[in-house]
C-alpha cells in the first residue's frame, strides 16, 4: 500500500476494522504470540490496574516542563512500526468525526493559526527510556471544542497515514498538554517523529502518541480494535 | 517405641517455632520477589538501564513474561502481592511490637562491635541483614511507582534527580536482594542452622 494512496483514499473505519480483526486473528493462529499464562496473568490484573490508573490520573495536574537547556536533542528514539509516510503538507487535511456535532476537516494552514502551545515535558517509552523534548502544536482540547463533541463521546481514535492506530480515554486526550503538534525541539517536526502533524503529551506512554494522524474519530464505547500495540498484548491505558 | 519419646519431646521443644503470619509473609515475599524480579529484568532488557539498545541484555533464562508486554503484565500484577505484602506486615509488626524484639537493635550493633562470642555477633549480623533488606524492598516500591506514573508522582522522580538515576536506583534493588538472599540464607543457616531455615517455611 502506497502512504499517498493511504491519504488520499482514508481507510473506512469498516475496512479498518476488518482489517485489523483479520490481522488479529491471523496473530492468534500464526503464532500463538501470547503464551496463555501470560494472558491470564494479564486478564487477572488489567481491570483492577486500569481502576487504579484512572483514578490516580488527575485531568488537571500539569506534568512538570523543563527549561529549553534541558532538552536531549538525542535521546528521543524513533520508533515505527513500519513503514514512514510520505505525506504532503499542502494538501494534507486532519478530519475530526464521530460523536461530535460539528465534523472537521483542517488544512495545515487552518491548524497553525489556531494558538500555539509550546511544552518542554518528558517523553517516557514503555521501553524504559525518556527523552526532555519540546513540542509545539495545537491543544488537542481546542481542536474538539471546534467539533463539540457529543455528550456521550468518552473515547478518542486515531488513525494514522501509515495504518497505525490508537485510542484515548477522553480525559486524557483533553488534558491541557495534549497536543496535536507540528513542531518538535523549536523546528518544524521531521518526517520520522511524524509531520506533519502527530499527537505528543507527557500524560502518556510513547505508544500512545501516533505519528502521522490524519483522523481523529470520538466514540462512545472502545472498539474490539484498541491499538496497534494493545491488539498485540500491550496495555491499554498507559497513563503516566 | 515408648523409649523414643523422651527425645522426641527434646527435640519439639528445639525446633525454632516462627508465627504463622511472619512465614506467610516470608512465603509471599519470596514469590512475588522472585516473579518482580525475573519480570522487572525482561523488562529492563526492551532497553538495558546501562548502554541503552546496545548494552548487555540479560540472559532469557531468568526472564519472565517472554517479551515487553508480558513482563510488564507480570511485573504490574505481582507488585499488588509484593507491595500489600509489605503494608500489612509493616502493620502487623508496628501492632504487635514485633519490631522491638524481632529485629535489629542496639543491643546487637553493641555485640557487633564488642562482643568476642561468635554466636552473639552471628545472630547479630543475622538480625542486621534481614533488617536492612526492608528499606531496600521499600526503595524498590518508590522507584518503582516513580516509574510507573513519572507525571502523577513527579516528585519521586525530582527527588532522585532524573530519569536515569531513578532507573539506576530501581534496578539495584535486584543484585542488592540477591546478594541479600544468599548472605540470609548463609547466615540463619550459621545462627540455626537447617532447622532455623525450615521454621520460616514450614
Amino acid at each position: 500500500m502506497r502512504p499517498n494512496q493511504v491519504f488520499r483514499h482514508p481507510l473506512r473505519r469498516r475496512h479498518f476494522l476488518q482489517l485489523s480483526g483479520l490481522s488479529s486473528m491471523s496473530l492468534l493462529l500464526g503464532g500463538c504470540s501470547l503464551p496463555l499464562l501470560d494472558t491470564i496473568v494479564n486478564k487477572a490484573s488489567e481491570p483492577l490496574n486500569q481502576k487504579v490508573e484512572t483514578l490516580l490520573f488527575n485531568p488537571q495536574k500539569l506534568a512538570p516542563e523543563f527549561p529549553i537547556s534541558a532538552i536531549e536533542p538525542n535521546a528521543l528514539l524513533v520508533n515505527t512500526y513500519n513503514f514512514t509516510p510520505d505525506i504532503n503538507p499542502a494538501t494534507f487535511h486532519l478530519k475530526i468525526d464521530g460523536e461530535v456535532h460539528n465534523p472537521l476537516s483542517l488544512s495545515m494552514a487552518e491548524l497553525q493559526k489556531m494558538p500555539l502551545t509550546s511544552m518542554v515535558i518528558r517523553h517516557v517509552c514503555v521501553e524504559g527510556w525518556a527523552a526532555i523534548v519540546q513540542w509545539g502544536g495545537v491543544r488537542l482540547r481546542d481542536l474538539l471544542h471546534l467539533a463539540q463533541p457529543k455528550t456521550n463521546a468518552r473515547y478518542v481514535y486515531f488513525e494514522s497515514a501509515d495504518g497505525y492506530y490508537e485510542s484515548w480515554d477522553l480525559a486524557s486526550a483533553v488534558h491541557p498538554q495534549t497536543l496535536m503538534a507540528y513542531q518538535k525541539n523549536g523546528q518544524p517536526l521531521s518526517v520520522d517523529n511524524g509531520a506533519p502533524l502527530r499527537l505528543a503529551s507527557p500524560v502518556k506512554l510513547g505508544y500512545k502518541q501516533s505519528k502521522w494522524v490524519t483522523r481523529i474519530t470520538l466514540v462512545n464505547h472502545l472498539l474490539a480494535s484498541k491499538g496497534y500495540w494493545e491488539d498485540q498484548g500491550y496495555e491499554w491505558y498507559a497513563g503516566l | 517405641m515408648n523409649s523414643l519419646t523422651p527425645d522426641k519431646k527434646s527435640e519439639l521443644r528445639l525446633t525454632p517455632k516462627q508465627a504463622i503470619l511472619a512465614r506467610i509473609f516470608h512465603w509471599i515475599n519470596l514469590i512475588s520477589l522472585l516473579v518482580m524480579m525475573t519480570s522487572g529484568l525482561q523488562i529492563y532488557n526492551a532497553n538495558p538501564v546501562f548502554g541503552g539498545r546496545e548494552g548487555w541484555h540479560i540472559p532469557a533464562l531468568f526472564l519472565l513474561g517472554g517479551w515487553l508486554a508480558g513482563g510488564r503484565h507480570w511485573h504490574f500484577a505481582a507488585m499488588w502481592f509484593f507491595a500489600l505484602n509489605l503494608l500489612w506486615y509493616g502493620i502487623y509488626i508496628l501492632v504487635n511490637r514485633r519490631w522491638k524484639h524481632r529485629f535489629v537493635s542496639s543491643k546487637d550493633i553493641k555485640a557487633l562491635q564488642i562482643s568476642q562470642n561468635n554466636k552473639r555477633r552471628a545472630y547479630a549480623w543475622h538480625r542486621l541483614v534481614y533488617t536492612a533488606i526492608i528499606p531496600v524492598l521499600l526503595l524498590a516500591v518508590f522507584s518503582g511507582l516513580g516509574m510507573y506514573k513519572p507525571v502523577q508522582f513527579h516528585w519521586i522522580v525530582d527527588l532522585f534527580g532524573s530519569w536515569q538515576a531513578l532507573r539506576i536506583v530501581h534496578f539495584i534493588t535486584v543484585p542488592t536482594v540477591i546478594v541479600f538472599a544468599i548472605a540470609h540464607y548463609l547466615l540463619g543457616l550459621k545462627v540455626g542452622g537447617q532447622r532455623l531455615i525450615d521454621s520460616m517455611f514450614w
